[in-house]
């Protein structure tokens, strides 16, 4: 614990029960849909996912940040049904296209272990 | 990451950086807003709000952590911990001002310095030549037992060029010449610089005439046909105060009309280091011009005046060139063995071309800039030393940092911004002393070149020199700043935060002060050796004297060529000059001579065979630097004639030949016989005799420092030159005499200009004086500076020693040692390093002065003095430096010093 102390680079903790880069994919798919603040984001993806992907709170707004640093996603403050300020998120032109890219490469990358697990049951 | 990608990022990021309070609250707000949301739920789902808080908080796993990764996204922390960290340093430098001060001189002196001679080695070695890819240009030399860069003749330069394969294009030039200029007929010619260059000479180089055309290949082809000439930008602005209309007009060169067809660009001041070419003329005008008389410059393949350059075609390799050229030299050698025995040819680059063994100036460079970076280096160890004690009282705030959790490399890196902000503040000082220095150089431009022709000094703080600056910067912060914060990182936690006396130094970090003191004084010490030794060097040909009077003596210059005077002509009137201003009040004598004595043009040179000498068998000839005087030279000038007879009104045109030689020259082909009485045949075994009638006393021709070289005078009668300087010896104000001289000159002939006239000793002092006076500035001030910084250093390096050891003094004072007792303590070690550092110092003194004499002097040898003086006034020095603090640290109160801390 203690050599993580005060090393700025350093993830202290991480989503580990996501596949790296599926985080990624799942915000930018979530937000294709239609541009939403991050606690919609929180909810939406609990409730899409169920127990079976844990993202913790915690990871999710670097997470948020990183794309929006990558130019992938942009911000616009708005107001909330209910009439508060929030950092609404929608998907860029080259957000679009990243996701389809990775998108593609993700089916592909599960069919070939599915069907690389179905060959071991047979 | 394509562009489109740097699109979104780009802004993105300028915004983090600039609009950083603006960012940090939308994530806080952002956060904020999930938290609310989030205790709503709680309180929603039945919690009670404080806990729904906790839950909230629990749920983001560490919020100042997501922060910290949230910011870590923007990518931008390099740049954001870099102004945090100059923030830092700024604020704790602020705290101790005298310090952060004394750095950034201290730094500021050592960059300055430096760059100010990185703009002389860089104009006299580096500096690329003024034409599109310089790179390519190659020099062609002719090389020969005594000389590896001889010059072509004309006729060799054109097998050249016909015969060779490697190059686009090879060009020529003669020397920058003076050349009478008149813009319209009935002006008095003026003296201004002209070049003698190959009709492809713009063309090749690749520089494009800023209006008008350059030469055209046929007005270089037939001897005297076209008299067309291209003006130099300088001059085109001085004269014609840039008027595109002078294209088409006429000039006199020479008292010759010439055509202007062309104006070189801006960009172009020409290829040589110090002159400016005013104008360009076609080698086949040479006639009009001052090639050797002597010879036919067209048919002559020894009439050797052509400095060849060559443009290398692209994927030609220089020893294919080489290779080349040299076939080409043996051919010449087999067609025509009689001129060229035992001559061969090279291609050099611009950068062996530029550091010629026997051009002295870059080596002025060289041995600076080894001293001036020898002052940097004293500089930089000062500063590390600074730093390093100042380190050792942070090393309880280091400690801490470290404790909480900080990086060892992060911490290295503030410290480093420390040393960068106080190296960047003194390369920017630096700079401006640079300029300063630079500026100083150019006063001396009247004194350094005391001639009409377009010299001028070429040092300047260009892009080049800042350039250079700016990497000496870095690489002091680096070089004063790395050792500090690699060893004040290095803390023992539990010691650096439990003890009470802040400074517990090992013995491995005193060690490196220690070092730090040893190169100091023995870097200072070779500084003050090779500034005794410049000064020596100079002043030995100086006191030494040069064999001749120079007081009371008047000098003045013609050029009958600048009106058109044949040789019979020319003859003529530097008889009658003669003999009427030998008449004239106040003159007690009259020389005429072609070059006078440590003057700045070149004596000519002289090709013989002595008699009853045994020539080597693959010697054709020797030779010899000469001077062509009158009758009154010797007398006038004060030069004793040992044997044999000076020159007489009878050594005319039509009497035999007759020379006089120096006594180096007598005892070098006859030693321990009378030279007078022999000859020496010029050119070769069958050449014209010519008999030695005299035996003068040998002086300083060239230059005050120069070895006692061989000489010969011819009489003018009998070998015609054109320009000639005359010398008045004066019974008063030698200056009472230019009114004189210039109504005898007028009655001779109302537009023959008088040139260079001024009092000899004048001359002389700023040549020989005033001009190495430069040097033994330079080289003087960097000594005083290095001894400075080593003072500081030593005395601060005691201080703190002192300062460190003040409770074991006090202890040692209360125990009943006596003050002599704490004295020698304290003065021990500075004696032992100071010791050491003088050992050292002494033996890179002796390596600089072997370096100094092979490059620039002739003394050999080891000058005594130098070090005898030296020596002992180094060890004084800094021995104050240590004693005053040793003393202080006498005196110290046990009662004080125990209650300390």
């Amino acid at each position: 614990m203690y050599h993580t102390l005060g090393n700025r680079g350093e993830r202290v903790s991480k989503p580990s029960d996501l596949v790296q880069g599926t985080l990624d994919l799942l915000l930018l798919k979530i937000l294709a849909l239609q541009p939403m603040n991050g606690w919609a984001i929180s909810l939406r993806l609990k409730s899409i996912s169920g127990d079976v992907l844990q993202v913790s709170e915690g990871s999710l707004y670097p997470a948020l940040h990183k794309l929006e640093q990558e130019g992938w996603i942009t911000a616009e403050w708005k107001q909330t049904e209910n009439n508060r300020r929030a950092k609404f998120y929608s998907l860029t032109r080259l957000g679009r296209q990243h996701l389809e890219k990775e998108a593609a490469n993700w089916s592909r990358l599960s069919t070939a272990i599915s069907h690389v697990v179905r060959l071991e049951e047979a | 990451m394509g562009p489109q990608h740097w699109m979104y990022t780009i802004p993105l990021r300028l915004r983090s950086l600039f609009r950083r309070r603006r960012v940090e609250q939308e994530l806080n707000e952002e956060l904020q807003f999930h938290l609310e949301q989030k205790i709503e739920e709680g309180i929603a789902k039945g919690l009670h709000p404080k806990e729904a808080r906790y839950a909230a908080m629990r749920a983001m796993d560490g919020l100042e952590q997501r922060k910290e990764e949230m910011r870590d996204t923007r990518r931008i922390h390099w740049l954001t911990d870099f102004f945090d960290d100059a923030g830092f340093a700024m604020r704790s430098l602020n705290r101790t001002p005298g310090l952060a001060a004394f750095v950034v001189i201290t730094l500021a002196l050592g960059v300055g310095m430096t760059s100010a001679i990185f703009s002389i080695v860089d104009a006299t070695i580096f500096r690329p030549y003024p034409v599109p890819h310089p790179s390519g240009v190659v020099t062609l030399v002719s090389t020969t037992r005594d000389s590896s860069f001889d010059d072509f003749s004309y006729r060799e330069y054109l097998d050249i060029r016909s015969e060779t394969k490697s190059y686009d294009g090879v060009i020529a030039n003669a020397d920058m010449e003076a050349v009478g200029f008149s813009a319209a007929p009935a002006a008095t010619p003026r003296i201004k610089g002209g070049m003698l260059v190959s009709g492809n000479y713009f063309h090749a180089l690749g520089v494009e005439p800023r209006v008008g055309r350059g030469f055209r290949e046929d007005e270089d082809q037939v001897p005297g046909r076209d008299a067309v000439v291209v003006l130099g930008p300088d001059f085109w602005k001085h004269e014609f105060a840039s008027d595109a209309g002078v294209v088409g007009r006429t000039i006199r060169l020479n008292g010759t009309e010439f055509t202007v067809i062309g104006v070189a660009p801006e960009s172009f001041p020409g290829m040589l280091i110090f002159g400016h070419p005013d104008f360009y003329m076609p080698l086949a005008m040479a006639r009009t011009f001052s090639t050797n008389r002597q010879k036919n410059f067209f048919e002559d393949r020894d009439d050797r005046e052509l400095n060849v350059s060559a443009r290398l075609k692209p994927g030609t390799t220089l020893q294919q060139a080489q290779n080349e050229l040299a076939v080409l030299a043996k051919n010449f050698e087999r067609e025509y063995p009689k001129v060229n025995r035992s001559r061969g040819a090279a291609v050099h680059t611009q950068f062996e071309i530029r550091t010629r063994g026997d051009d002295v100036n870059w080596k002025f460079g060289v041995i600076f800039m080894i001293l001036a970076l020898a002052v940097l280096l004293v500089a930089c160890t000062n500063v590390a030393g600074l730093l390093l004690s100042r380190a050792r009282t942070r090393t309880r705030e280091i400690a801490v940092r470290l404790a909480i959790g900080a990086g060892r490399f992060r911490l290295i890196r503030l410290l480093l911004t420390e040393s960068l902000i106080l190296a960047s503040l003194g390369g920017l000082a630096g700079i401006a002393i640079g300029y300063g220095v630079v500026e100083w150089f150019h006063t001396y431009q009247n004194v350094i070149f005391m001639t009409d022709l377009p010299l001028s000094i070429p040092f300047r703080m260009d892009t080049r020199a800042l350039l250079a600056s700016l990497v000496l910067s870095v690489l002091s912060a680096l070089l004063c700043g790395l050792a500090p914060a690699l060893q004040s990182t290095r803390v023992d936690l539990v010691n650096g935060l439990k003890s009470a006396d802040v400074d517990v130094p090992d013995r491995k970090r005193l060690w490196g002060r220690n070092v730090l003191v040893v190169a100091q004084v023995a870097t200072s010490l070779m500084l003050l050796t090779a500034s005794f030794l410049m000064v020596r060097g100079f002043q030995h040909g100086v006191l030494e004297g040069n064999g001749f009077a120079k007081d009371h003596l008047l000098m003045a210059s013609f050029d009958p060529r600048l009106v058109q005077y044949n040789v019979a002509q020319t003859q003529q009137f530097y008889k009658l000059l003669a003999e009427r201003v030998r008449e004239a009040p106040g003159v007690q004598g009259e020389a005429l001579t072609q070059n006078v004595p440590l003057g700045q043009e070149d004596f000519d040179g002289v090709a013989f065979v002595p008699d009853d000498f045994q020539m080597p068998r693959d010697r054709e000839n020797f030779n010899s630097t000469m001077d062509t005087v009158d009758q009154g030279y010797f007398e006038t000038m004060g030069i004793p004639i040992l044997r044999g007879r000076g020159f007489l009104a009878s050594d005319t045109a039509e009497a035999p030949r007759v020379a006089i030689v120096n006594e180096q020259f007598a005892k070098h082909y006859w030693p321990g016989e009378d030279a007078v009485g022999r000859h020496i045949r010029l050119d070769s075994p069958t050449g014209t005799p010519v008999e030695i009638v005299g035996v003068a006393q040998t002086i300083k021709y060239q230059d005050a420092s120069e070895k006692a070289a061989d000489f010969v005078y011819m009489p003018l009668a009998q070998h015609p030159v054109a320009r000639m300087a005359l010398m008045l010896r004066s019974s008063g104000d030698p200056l009472q005499l230019v009114q004189p001289v210039k109504d005898i000159v007028r009655t001779l002939d109302p537009n023959l200009p008088m040139l260079h006239t001024m009092s000899y000793e004048d001359f002389y002092l700023n040549q020989a004086v005033r001009g190495p006076q430069i040097a033994i500035d330079l080289v003087g001030s960097m000594g005083v500076v290095g001894l400075l910084l080593t003072i500081a250093g030593l005395y601060g390096l005691v201080t703190y020693n002192v300062s460190r050891r003040t409770r074991e003094i006090g202890i040692r004072i209360a125990l009943g040692a006596a003050s002599s007792d704490v004295l020698r303590l304290v003065m021990g070690k500075g004696l032992v390093l100071v010791g050491m550092g003088t050992v050292i110092g002494l033996a890179m003194g002796f390596a600089v002065e072997q370096l100094m004499n092979s490059m620039l002097f002739n003394a050999g040898g080891v000058d005594i003095l130098a070090y005898v003086i030296v020596v002992p006034s180094l060890f004084l020095v800094t021995m104050l430096a240590v004693y005053v603090p040793a003393r202080r640290a006498s005196r110290i109160a046990p009662t004080q010093a125990l209650r300390y801390e």
